[in-house]
């Protein structure tokens, strides 16, 4: 099996992307995992239990 | 005479009913989840895989650099012959206020920039007349000697050319460095320069502190490590190479190197770990803070999380 078997489908070797505002300097990869941390924190707030139906039909 | 309810500290006790919870099997789910999600991630995108820069690899690239860098350690101008704890005390090092915090920790790893980076790696090499001979004339030259052969070597080294794979600087009264720069310089691009700094070590070859600050003296890994937006004044902590995510965690880390008095002061590192670490103890604490201990309550996003719960409540 050649090492090509090994490597990734989507690679990110390739130089990176930042967005700057003033003196803030942030990797394009690094603002969307904070987005995704964000979007499952608020997510986890609001969004209902799991079984909530089921516990319903029970009473 | 009953204790007066405190919101924050105490516990009413719960009347309502009780509902049964599986954290094994939450726990799993959330193992299985978090493991395919990470096998399927690794797959698509593959990980971090920057090549290692060596010692062989920057004296090929721009020999020029390396040649001055290996001039700073003989003048002692460079990084590491000026950092003080733990390699030397040609500094205080970094303080907090009037704690020397560097200097009491003390010169831990000794390094003699002027041996350990030049002299003691040529001696290593096999046997060559110009080079033996170098090395015997610059042990047998007094203290005050050898400074004025680097004094010299210095002032012409402005004129520094590289041709022919030979390092060239024009200049008098300049002992044996010459020949010591470019056998260096040649050593390094042939990677020997590399193995000879690591196998003083030891054994076993896991310590590269001397190649590590060899190289971080010059400036070709600075240079390398700005294209990639890794230095602290870009948020270096924050970054990985390439298009990859970083460690986003160490926001706060990072925020603080970026704005003054942090960025423009020589014992950043040192106020930046204070401050995160009286930070920690804030947070550690909160408990027992009044006020911060209440936000929680008042917000009241616990309410948002159990509205079913509330809601119900308030029907009954």
């Amino acid at each position: 099996m050649s090492l090509t078997h090994f490597a990734a489908l989507l690679p990110l070797d390739t130089l990176g992307h930042y967005l700057h505002w003033h003196f803030i300097q942030i990797s394009v990869a690094n603002f969307v995992v904070i987005v995704l941390m964000v979007f499952t924190f608020i997510a986890a707030i609001f969004a209902p239990f799991p079984g909530r139906r089921r516990r319903k039909e029970n009473q | 005479m009953s204790k007066r309810f405190r919101p924050d500290v105490d516990v009413a006790p719960w009347k309502g009913g009780h509902s049964p919870y599986d954290i094994i099997k939450e726990g799993t789910i959330a193992l299985v989840v978090v493991g395919l999600l990470t096998l399927i991630l690794a797959v698509v995108f593959g990980s971090p895989d920057e090549l290692a820069i060596t010692i062989k690899t920057w004296s090929n690239a721009t020999p020029l650099d390396f040649a001055a860098t290996a001039l700073s350690e003989l003048n002692l101008t460079s990084g590491t012959a000026q950092y003080g704890a733990p390699y030397n005390n040609a500094s205080t090092g970094q303080q907090l206020g009037p704690l020397q915090l560097a200097k009491w920790v003390g010169a831990r790893i000794p390094i003699n920039t002027v041996n350990d980076f030049v002299i003691d790696p040529l001696k290593s090499l096999p046997a060559q007349p110009d080079l033996s001979t170098g090395l015997k004339q610059w042990s047998s030259a007094s203290s005050a000697t050898r400074s004025h052969w680097v004094s010299s070597y210095t002032k012409a080294s402005a004129k520094m050319t590289f041709v022919n794979g030979q390092v060239t600087v024009t200049a008098s009264d300049v002992g044996p460095l010459p020949v010591l720069i470019n056998n260096l310089t040649e050593m390094a691009r042939s990677g020997a320069l590399d193995q000879a700094l690591v196998t003083q070590a030891g054994f076993y070859t896991t310590d590269f502190t001397l190649p590590l600050l060899f190289l971080a003296d010059g400036s070709y890994l600075a240079s390398l490590a700005d294209h990639q937006h890794l230095t602290g004044d870009q948020w270096g902590m924050m970054n990985e190479t390439g298009n990859y995510p970083g460690q986003a965690w160490l926001w706060l880390y990072t925020f603080w190197y970026q704005i003054p008095p942090f960025n423009a002061s020589g014992n950043g590192d040192v106020l930046v770990w204070g401050l995160m670490m009286a930070l920690s103890v804030v947070l550690l604490l909160v408990p027992f803070i009044p006020g911060l201990r209440s936000i929680p309550r008042k917000t009241r996003i616990y309410r948002v999380i159990w509205r079913e719960h509330y809601q119900s409540v308030a029907k009954e």
